[in-house]
């Protein structure tokens, strides 16, 4: 990786360049901080926002950096005022077609890219009023993703997470022009469509459009919100994921971009399933079930002896091909090696298996 | 004769080139309309996600998804027949949409009705007729594509033959594609579509990529509102068009073509599919169409109702059954066209220019232009003039002569206000900026551009700002709605020239001119580059109706 092809010019400054690298690509190894925002690194470049547009010596217009690959000798501006007034207008035009220009953070991790870029530019302008694009769908009633179009910029983001990363193309691109729409199949709900409820949709979305129902329930919790990196604990695959906490509530879970086994990727588990953390059902002591059929809270020597006493009892009554141990992909290794290890030593048999193996 | 199934159609067409958008049209016809099962069907048997599809369907302005759509009758509603009471046409038809311009500007308006086109300015008298042939010239021996367009019979095989058709092709087969491509440079042929690309060059590069099969894409989808002319070449002359891809397959190795026909012309759909049968029943195409056992396949494929498919890219795209947004370039089509694939993707004027260049020779095409111009250019000529038509004139005419000799002026009692170029994406050339000559360089010094060859005419009883609403409508309607400075820009400008946007003129003229310069310099594909032309020659222009639109002032002068 560290060998280079050829020099570009950027910004006045030689700079050297890979073949098959985009002028953005080499920009951001030189920090030029190039404003975007249908651009997700893991997807391919659209070229749709048209903010990311740079000077190139002898093209009439600006190129998109994006989708424009460095070739050697090339003259690159990256900042100036034609430039700067290009993108002023392109944020001011989209911040014209939404219901709301500010959303809540637990919205999802993209969510503030526009807000950002907005103040940036100083676009809060109001100029360019207008009808407003998009069709919320407040009749979708599931639970995790909020499709809340009236804030879509339509930088298809989501469509191509979900059909690039995910690949479940669950939702694509209906109409044209100023009515296009973010839709499933037939204008339907997500539960009828490829939907896997990964929530990498929302993840991408540079404006809340898409948004976190499950966090945002949280939104009034009181205190500062705590970004702490950990591995999902749903299966064997290792998601990276910063679980945000405010005061020693899980607010939310946002999928670690750079996380090397999921590079932002999660599913739907992993990226909603955290309320079971402090949900009143989740079992705290052990339960054993008494002569009246109910469960009876215990202590732990008692639960684990009652537990030995049906193990041994099966392995008497039926030999020991009659146990068959499932880890939990929730156990970390050593858990998963102890596992095996009781049950190939401790049954004498060799029928264990991970429930990650699904 | 018993409906096809569903199983039946899948087996005409899964196989062959192309097969998303004949497979739609054979549902939509089937079935008048595609239902969800039909989408379903399609879905699963092209392997194309169902959201995508469902998406992709709902790009194109005629694929009807309610029961008994694709019967209900289309009316005309663009900029010339708005003129002419498209509007009342549209309300005394029962059950009829508003769509945008079918390319028939030169006739009453013009009705889409299933496969049949009327014309007719009441509903009472709609009638089907032909195309138009181009009116008289008064100069013929400077018409290259018309030159025989008007012999009867020249769209049969034997009609086309007996006026010299092939000969050239014949004659090119039995030198080297390299000599082929030596005419073709020699001639200065350029695109006839638009942008002007020397059309050697774009051989040339073809046939030098890597790559096979490669293709030969003839672009007719003549969607540019105010431009008509391909219709009338593929009407009256359609084996010219065959030969023209017939000899761009010799020359850069290619064995496939496909003619990308819009959806408003189904008789001429008809046209260029008998055309090709007799060509193929005569060797012309097929095996070995090229000579020495080099094939050469050619189909039709109708589009569904989608300007930006007129876009070389956005095309592909729909050829392929993808999402018909344009692609970004580079890379381009000679290297990565259909299926990725080396493609020519021409005109069909560009393509109907080549038989008659290889008969007469590059010189003679050449030197059909005025000044350092090379060839000539069709005109599709409409709105408020006297004798509208298609006019085939030299490369570097004048446009008054045109104007007021060839074509008498505007109506009686009028004088004319203002032209469009290139259909409508050059914008208005207006007052003295009339007296320009029809090339790139004349016109693009008045900051507009000659374009596909589309002018249409208002007098000066039209109000100019009422033609720009309808025109930004027109691209506001169209915008594919990828990059954000076309399909948020056209919006806003058609908002602004319909009573939106500040109501203090400063102000006003400062969004228009910010969003028409964003929109120019940043747009993805020429749709968005151009669409402000129209705003930025209206301001240039016609200040006066300007200050009275957005102030209410009735007292300005005009």
């Amino acid at each position: 990786m560290d060998k280079f092809d050829f020099e570009i010019t950027l910004d006045g400054e030689r700079v050297p360049a890979r073949r098959g690298e985009t002028i953005y690509e080499v920009s951001e190894r030189h920090q030029k901080d190039i404003p975007t925002l249908c651009y997700d690194p893991r997807l391919e470049a659209l070229g749709a926002c048209r903010l990311c547009v740079v000077e190139l010596e002898g093209a009439r217009n600006p190129v998109a950096s994006c989708t424009t690959r460095a070739e050697p000798g090339m003259n690159i501006t990256t900042r100036s005022s034609r430039l700067e007034m290009h993108r002023g207008v392109l944020l001011e035009m989209v911040a014209s077609e939404n219901r709301d220009l500010d959303v809540d953070p637990l919205s999802g991790y993209a969510s503030g890219e526009m807000a950002t870029l907005l103040d940036r530019y100083g676009a809060r302008s109001g100029r360019f009023a207008g009808a407003k694009s998009g069709t919320s769908r407040p009749d979708d009633d599931n639970p995790f993703i909020l499709r809340d179009y009236e804030n879509c910029i339509s930088c298809y983001r989501c469509v191509r997470v979900c059909a690039e990363q995910e690949g479940d193309y669950a939702i694509s691109i209906m109409n044209r022009g100023f009515e296009t729409q973010i839709t499933t199949e037939f204008e339907g709900l997500l539960k009828g469509s490829a939907c896997t409820f990964c929530g990498q949709c929302i993840q991408t979305c540079p404006t809340g459009a898409l948004a976190d129902i499950k966090a945002l329930a949280n939104k009034d919790v009181p205190g500062e919100t705590k970004k702490t990196r950990t591995i999902c604990t749903y299966c064997g695959v290792g998601c990276s994921v910063d679980v945000m906490t405010r005061e020693d509530k899980i607010v939310g879970v946002l999928p670690a971009m750079d996380g090397p086994a999921n590079l932002g990727a999660l599913c739907v588990k992993g990226q909603f399933a955290f309320d079971f953390v402090s949900h009143p059902d989740r079992l705290k002591a052990p339960l054993v079930r008494g002569e009246d059929g109910e469960l009876h809270e215990t202590d732990w020597d008692t639960a684990l002896d009652r537990a030995a006493g049906g193990f041994v009892k099966a392995n008497q009554e039926h030999g020991r091909e009659s146990v068959y141990g499932i880890a939990s992909g929730r156990a970390p290794h050593e858990a998963a090696y102890m596992m095996q290890r009781f049950i190939r030593g401790g049954f004498g048999t060799n029928q264990i298996d991970n429930c990650s193996r699904a | 004769m018993t409906n096809p199934s569903d199983l039946d159609l899948f087996e005409a067409w899964r196989a062959q080139p192309a097969p998303l958008l004949p497979l739609l049209h054979a549902f939509h016809e089937r079935d008048g309309h595609l239902s969800e099962e039909a989408l379903r069907a399609v879905s699963k048997d092209l392997r194309i996600p169902i959201a995508d599809l469902f998406g992709t369907v709902t790009f194109y302005h005629h694929f009807a998804r309610e029961t008994g759509g694709r019967a209900r009758p289309r009316v005309c509603v663009g900029p010339i027949c708005a003129l002419r009471g498209a509007q009342k046409l549209l309300d005394g038809i029962d059950d009829a949409l508003g769509m945008p311009c079918p390319g028939r500007c030169d006739e009453p308006i013009p009705v889409l009705d299933g496969d049949r086109v009327l014309c007719g300015l009441a509903a009472a008298d709609l009638s089907e007729r032909p195309s138009p042939l181009p009116p008289k010239t008064p100069d013929p021996a400077s018409e290259c594509v018309f030159a025989h367009i008007r012999t009867p019979g020249r769209a049969s095989l034997d009609g086309y033959r007996s006026s010299g058709g092939y000969g050239g092709l014949t004659a090119a087969l039995a030198g080297s594609p390299e000599a082929l491509l030596d005419v073709i440079d020699a001639s200065s042929l350029a695109g006839r579509g638009g942008a002007g690309f020397p059309t050697g060059r774009k051989w040339r590069a073809v046939a030098e990529a890597e790559g096979a099969p490669k293709s030969i894409v003839c672009n007719a989808d003549e969607g540019e509102p105010g431009c008509f002319k391909d219709r009338a070449l593929m009407d009256y002359d359609p084996h010219a068009i065959i030969e023209g891809m017939l000899a761009a397959g010799y020359a850069t190795g290619s064995t496939r073509g496909i003619i990308y026909l819009r959806y408003e012309y189904p008789s001429t759909m008809k046209v260029l599919e008998d055309a090709i049968s007799e060509a193929r029943a005569a060797g012309l195409v097929g095996p070995d169409a090229l000579g020495a056992g080099r094939p050469f396949e050619l189909c039709v494929r109708r589009g569904a109702g989608a300007y930006i498919c007129g876009e070389e890219t956005s095309l592909l795209n729909s050829l392929e059954g993808k999402h018909p947004f344009p692609r970004n370039r580079p890379p381009f089509p000679v290297t990565h066209g259909f299926e990725n694939l080396p493609t020519v993707v021409n005109n069909v004027e560009t393509l109907a220019s080549i038989p008659h260049i290889l008969a007469n020779g590059a010189d003679w095409y050449r030197d059909l232009g005025l000044g350092d111009h090379a060839g000539t250019k069709v005109i599709s000529l409409s709105g408020d003039i006297l004798r509208p038509g298609n006019y085939e004139v030299p490369m570097g005419f004048s446009l008054a002569t045109l104007l007021e000799e060839w074509a008498g002026g505007a109506p009686e009692g009028r004088t004319i206000q203002a032209v469009t170029m290139a259909g409508l994406s050059g914008g208005f050339l207006a007052g003295d900026d009339l007296d320009v000559t029809l090339d790139e360089p004349s016109i693009r010094s008045k900051g507009s551009f000659l374009g596909a060859g589309g002018i249409m005419v208002f007098d000066d009883s039209r109000d100019m700002v009422d033609v720009a609403h309808a025109a930004m409508e027109f691209f506001a309607e169209e915008s594919c709605g990828k990059c954000f400075p076309c399909r948020i820009g056209t919006q806003r400008l058609t908002e602004r020239l319909h009573g939106g946007g500040p109501n203090d003129l400063g102000d006003w003229i400062d969004e228009v001119n910010d969003l028409g310069k964003t929109m120019k310099e940043t747009s993805a594909c020429g749709l968005g580059q151009a669409a402000p032309l129209i705003t930025e020659s209206l301001l240039r222009y016609f200040p006066a109706q300007v200050t009275r639109h957005v102030t209410g002032d009735g007292s300005s002068p005009g």
